[in-house]
């Protein structure tokens, strides 16, 4: 009896998605759990699993037009006839030796190769691909496809080392071989296509200020305030979305979005930090940060970045932003532009912090300084908006009066 | 028949009993109350339970407040007890808030317990009870182990433990009276025997006629008394706490009573007779002592009036307490399960 | 006194597992009036595997208490010992006889903490001889650790060397939790470098015994001593392996496991109890579940007891186990074919 595959609801508050590519082919045979095919909602891609093993046919087009959730977009017939009598047998081969099963419970040297060898000879090679957990991380990783690789493990089990031999040597040699094609990954696809479409349709401008770091660096040294429970001494990152939190919240314009011919100001700031993980592109989202104290967000802060680098990071951990802030400065970066974050007005980026020569009071003296510049949205920011927010960021980081 | 209030007429009035006269004004209105008190207690929350306010079950004391007041009506506040699972007597009479009681029982976060133990497992620590036990005779090594902190630490304080006939045949039982014997140890085993464990009658179950006939097998006192006879019962525990807290070892109690309800809110009662429960009804614990108080001109009627009504408005605040406390939040589920 | 892992350093002296356990014993009664021992045998006798020896004598017998053969009242005199005031050590003969004791431990012991909202602590330890190789056979052999893992509110350790039974043995009586320390007989005669002064070795933790490469072999208690002497033949093999020694069981000590798994990429789990739904099914499903998962380059295998009660005749006897042989069978076949 044929099983659907439908459209499924991965995150919340979706109605719709856009199928962006198919991983199986009309004819395949698909297992239980296998990817079929990637969906794309507003702010990530998900991998949908099959829900059952079998032949599958009749694929939705990909159009780029969304639709519904619950949406047929596939048929799977249930393990066609040669794949019901291979399955029946390899049953059979394990239900008819007792012995070597209890072989292995009681003298745990002997091992179960007799119905291994009758299972993997009934079963057709074109069946499903055995993999453990690391040859497939590995797969992913050298970006090879399980299908090609000989697995050298029992059952034919796909082993790690099967796929790196495929994968050949890394090109060590200064003469370069041949060029890799690396598709994009699902991440990188999402951050490519919204970046492009952030540089093609919004109008950006630039306005930079080098600010002295030293007030705030004393600061984090020795919190005065409330004594952080966890005892987790904020990063100057999390400090400075502190900062401009409560700086956003009197700048709206910085702090909002262009929908039509309208500017949708937001009533909560909450701050996106760019995070990298392992060449990927992450921006949890501190929620409601201009109500919160300092540790909350830094306590909140370390919990999103564990989840990036376990990558169990969630849709809802980086929707809804209204500002963004990219640090580059551990990189040794003096100062860069940022793209606008779509769909927000503006974006922060900060340079390293180094000691530089500046003039107070009629002499020249050294003192840590970083460049911050903010790119904003030209349909909704003007000059003097972006000038009047650097400013008063300016001051909040060289006066942190009381961070608590 | 009207006396006047606090006079004691000079009738023709029989001379009291030692045991009732060894009793003076005050211990009776604190047993009176503490009695009263349990009765509308227990009474309040079968009501509550029937209107469905209360999760599980209950087991009922009603018909047993004279065992429960009568053998701790001695006993000092640091003095320990152990309860059994028909323990809402012994919590009350070793002087807990029914307040927070009732609040245990409808499973809020105030009850003694935080709402995690429930009718069957309330304790007031800090009011030396140690809680009231869900398996039958699951208090009485732990009894041992007490008495043995309470040698080991010099202290002299007593452990009174309570248990039903039913424990009685329990391993447990066996080893525990065994162990307190041989090393002497401050306990006073009281047993309840209401005649049935669920709905096995003691005869059919027990080999001798009465628990306390155990008694000279652990080499310890033994005395059975009636169990409904509050000034009897308070009679016999004195001595037995008295040898305990001067380190003569143990003795074991066994009050003759009987539970006017059902096991537990699902006994039909199909194991005993109607006319059995009502010749019961009649020897009622409380009724008797207030008349045998009025006929020796101890209480005018309107003071034990007085003390029931004080107990009645006692357990109506009680019981609003609760229904206006607080549930538990599922997000603290596992809190508690280690101490830090 | 130290609570960190403590690595003996060269030149300490050495003393067999039994000798560290009763010098742990010795200085937790002497910094510690409320520590007492008790148990079958424990006093004159000085223990049935002479692990007390002359405490008795040292202590003398209100410290070191020889009690009548009543498992269940004697666990049950611990945690009425423990909720007074006491730190009670019992010391149940062999193992097996947890089983009359299951009880107090797992009804009252387990719960008194939670059930009653926190108000109560029950600090007690429990020591039990557990374990096969002495031909005592099926009543006398059993490994039944995994039973008390599964209950909330237990802590379970197992040392493998004299150092650790020492360490856990002080960590387990300053715990407020109650704690079951299954010792092995076959370990008590071994003998190894003890720290003089006292020490405590973290519950919970484990320890990696031998860091290696190519799998991870995890066991306890006399299989953790096994997988050590297999590692080093399969070293001459050119398989290096991973040991760690999980000392706990409950809390068990997943991170260290999961990060090794996360390194080697294949894991073996090593424990004498039954092998099904023991702790080697519980190590195996936590490590699918966490995210080591993905760095298994083969399935899981477990080496565990056989399915049958501890036979008398030595030659079965020491089938019905894991041993040193089979441990680097099953490595090897892991390995090199991939195989559980």
């Amino acid at each position: 009896m044929p099983i659907e595959v439908i459209l499924p609801k991965v995150d919340m508050d979706m109605d719709d998605g856009i199928i962006t590519e198919w991983k199986v082919a009309p004819g395949d045979r698909v297992r239980q759990g296998q990817i079929l095919f990637d969906i794309e909602t507003n702010k990530s891609v998900m991998e949908v699993e099959s829900p059952a093993s079998g032949v599958i046919r009749d694929l939705a087009p990909i159009t780029g037009e969304p639709v519904a959730v619950g949406t047929v977009v596939g048929w799977i017939d249930a393990d066609a006839e040669a794949g019901a009598s291979s399955a029946a047998a390899a049953e059979r081969t394990r239900t008819t030796s007792p012995s070597a099963a209890k072989a292995d419970i009681d003298h745990p040297t002997s091992s179960p190769e007799p119905a291994a060898s009758v299972e993997a000879a009934s079963v057709a090679p074109s069946d499903s691909i055995r993999a453990t957990p690391l040859a497939r991380r590995a797969a992913r990783m050298l970006d090879v496809n399980l299908a090609d690789v000989a697995g050298s493990g029992p059952a034919g089990r796909i082993v790690e080392k099967d796929v790196a031999a495929h994968a050949g040597p890394a090109p060590k040699s200064a003469v370069a071989s041949a060029d890799r094609l690396v598709p994009f990954n699902p991440v990188r696809r999402i951050v490519a296509q919204r970046l492009a479409e952030s540089a093609r349709s919004a109008p950006h401008f630039f306005v930079s200020a080098h600010i002295e770091m030293s007030g705030l660096q004393a600061a984090l040294r020795h919190p005065g305030g409330q004594q952080s429970p966890d005892r987790a001494r904020p990063s100057m990152t999390v400090a400075l979305a502190y900062l401009a939190s409560r700086v956003l919240a009197l700048h709206p314009l910085l702090n909002a979005s262009i929908e039509g011919e309208a500017v949708r100001l937001h009533p909560g700031v909450n701050i996106g930090v760019a995070i990298d993980d392992q060449g990927d592109l992450f921006v949890p989202v501190l929620r409601d940060a201009s109500t919160h104290t300092l540790y909350d967000l830094a306590r909140e802060f370390a919990r999103l970045r564990a989840a990036v680098r376990a990558r169990q990071i969630v849709p809802d951990d980086m929707r809804g932003g209204t500002f963004t802030i990219s640090n580059l400065g551990m990189y040794g970066v003096d100062a860069f532009t940022a793209i606008i974050n779509p769909p927000e007005s503006a974006i922060l980026a900060i340079g390293r912090t180094t000691d530089t020569p500046v003039g107070r009071d009629g002499r020249v003296v050294l003192r840590p300084m970083a460049t911050f510049t903010l790119s904003s949205d030209h349909r909704i920011v003007d000059g003097v908006t972006a000038a009047r927010f650097i400013a008063d960021l300016r001051e909040a980081i060289e006066h942190p009066e009381g961070l608590s | 028949m009207a006396i006047a209030p606090g006079n004691r007429t000079t009738a023709a009035q029989a001379p009291e009993r030692p045991e009732l006269a060894a009793l003076g004004d005050d211990a009776l209105r604190v047993a009176l109350s503490r009695m009263h008190l349990i009765r509308k207690f227990e009474e309040t929350a079968e009501a509550s339970y029937m209107r469905g306010l209360i999760h599980g079950t209950m087991h009922l004391s009603i018909g047993q407040e004279a065992s429960a007041v009568g053998a701790t009506l001695e006993l000092a506040r640091d003095d320990y007890i152990l309860s059994t699972h028909r323990g809402h007597g012994h919590c009350i009479a070793k002087g807990a808030d029914p307040a927070r009681m009732f609040a245990e029982f409808f499973g809020k976060e105030n009850g003694y317990c935080r709402g995690r133990g429930g009718s069957m497992h309330i304790a007031d620590i800090e009011g030396g009870n140690l809680g009231a036990n869900g398996i039958v005779a699951g208090g009485l090594p732990i009894a041992v182990g007490v008495g043995m902190s309470i040698k080991a630490q010099k202290q002299h304080r007593v452990c009174m433990v309570f248990f039903g006939d039913g424990a009685a045949n329990e391993g447990a039982f066996h080893e525990s009276l065994n162990m307190a014997s041989i090393w002497r140890l401050p306990i006073v085993f009281v047993c309840e025997n209401n005649k049935y464990g669920m709905s096995m009658d003691i005869a059919r179950a027990m080999a001798v006629a009465n628990v306390a006939d155990r008694a000279p097998a652990y080499a310890m006192p033994g005395i059975a008394i009636d169990g409904n006879d509050l000034p009897a019962v308070v009679a016999a525990a004195r001595p037995a706490i008295e040898l305990a807290r001067r380190g003569g070892g143990p003795t074991l109690l066994e009050c003759k009573t009987y539970r006017l309800r059902g096991h537990s809110k699902s006994d039909r009662n199909l194991y005993r007779s109607k006319e059995e429960i009502e010749a019961w009804r009649d020897k009622d614990a409380i009724r008797r002592l207030e008349r045998e108080l009025i006929a020796h001109g101890r209480f005018a009627e309107a003071e034990l009036l007085a003390i029931e009504q004080a107990a009645q408005r006692t357990i109506d605040d009680a019981l609003e307490f609760a229904k206006a406390s607080p549930d538990p939040d599922p997000a603290q589920l596992t809190r508690d399960v280690y101490a830090d | 006194m130290p609570t960190e892992l403590v690595v003996p350093e060269a030149g300490t002296r050495e003393l067999s597992y039994a000798e560290a356990i009763r010098e742990g014993l010795a200085q937790a009664m002497q910094a510690d009036e409320r520590v007492f021992l008790f148990g079958e045998d424990v006093g004159v006798y000085g223990g049935a595997f002479g692990v007390s020896g002359d405490l008795f004598h040292k202590f003398g017998p209100e410290r070191v208490i020889d009690t009548p053969i009543s498992e269940l009242g004697i666990a049950g005199a611990a945690v009425g010992a423990a909720i007074t005031g006491m730190k009670p050590v019992l010391e149940l003969q062999f193992s097996d006889f947890v089983t009359l004791a299951m009880e107090q431990i797992v009804n009252q012991a387990a719960k008194i903490h939670f059930m009653f909202g926190g108000k109560a602590t029950v600090p007690m330890v429990v020591r039990l001889p557990g374990g096969s190789g002495t031909g005592a056979a099926a009543q006398h052999s059993q490994s039944l650790e995994a039973w008390f893992a599964h209950v909330p509110g237990l802590k379970v350790v197992q040392p493998s060397t004299p150092h650790d039974a020492k360490g856990l043995l002080l960590a387990a009586i300053d715990d407020p939790n109650p704690v079951l320390i299954f010792e092995h007989k076959l370990l008590y005669k071994t003998k190894g470098p003890v720290p003089e002064e006292a020490y405590r070795v973290p519950i919970g933790k484990a320890a990696v015994r031998r860091a290696g490469r190519d799998l991870t072999i995890v066991g306890s208690s006399i299989m953790a001593i096994r997988a050590v002497a297999a590692a080093a033949r399969l070293a001459g093999e050119n398989i290096d392996a991973e040991v760690i020694d999980l000392r706990s069981l409950r809390p068990i000590d997943l991170t260290t496991i999961a990060a090794s798994v996360r390194k080697t990429h294949r894991l073996l789990i090593v424990y004498e109890g039954v092998k099904i739904m023991g702790i080697g099914a519980e190590i195996s499903a936590m490590i699918a579940e966490s995210d080591a998962f993905d760095f298994l380059d083969a399935p899981i295998a477990r080496l565990g007891g056989a399915d049958v009660p501890l036979p008398y005749n030595p030659v079965l006897e020491k089938a019905a186990v894991p041993q040193e042989d089979d441990i680097v069978a099953a490595a090897r076949r892991l390995v090199r074919e991939g195989r559980a």
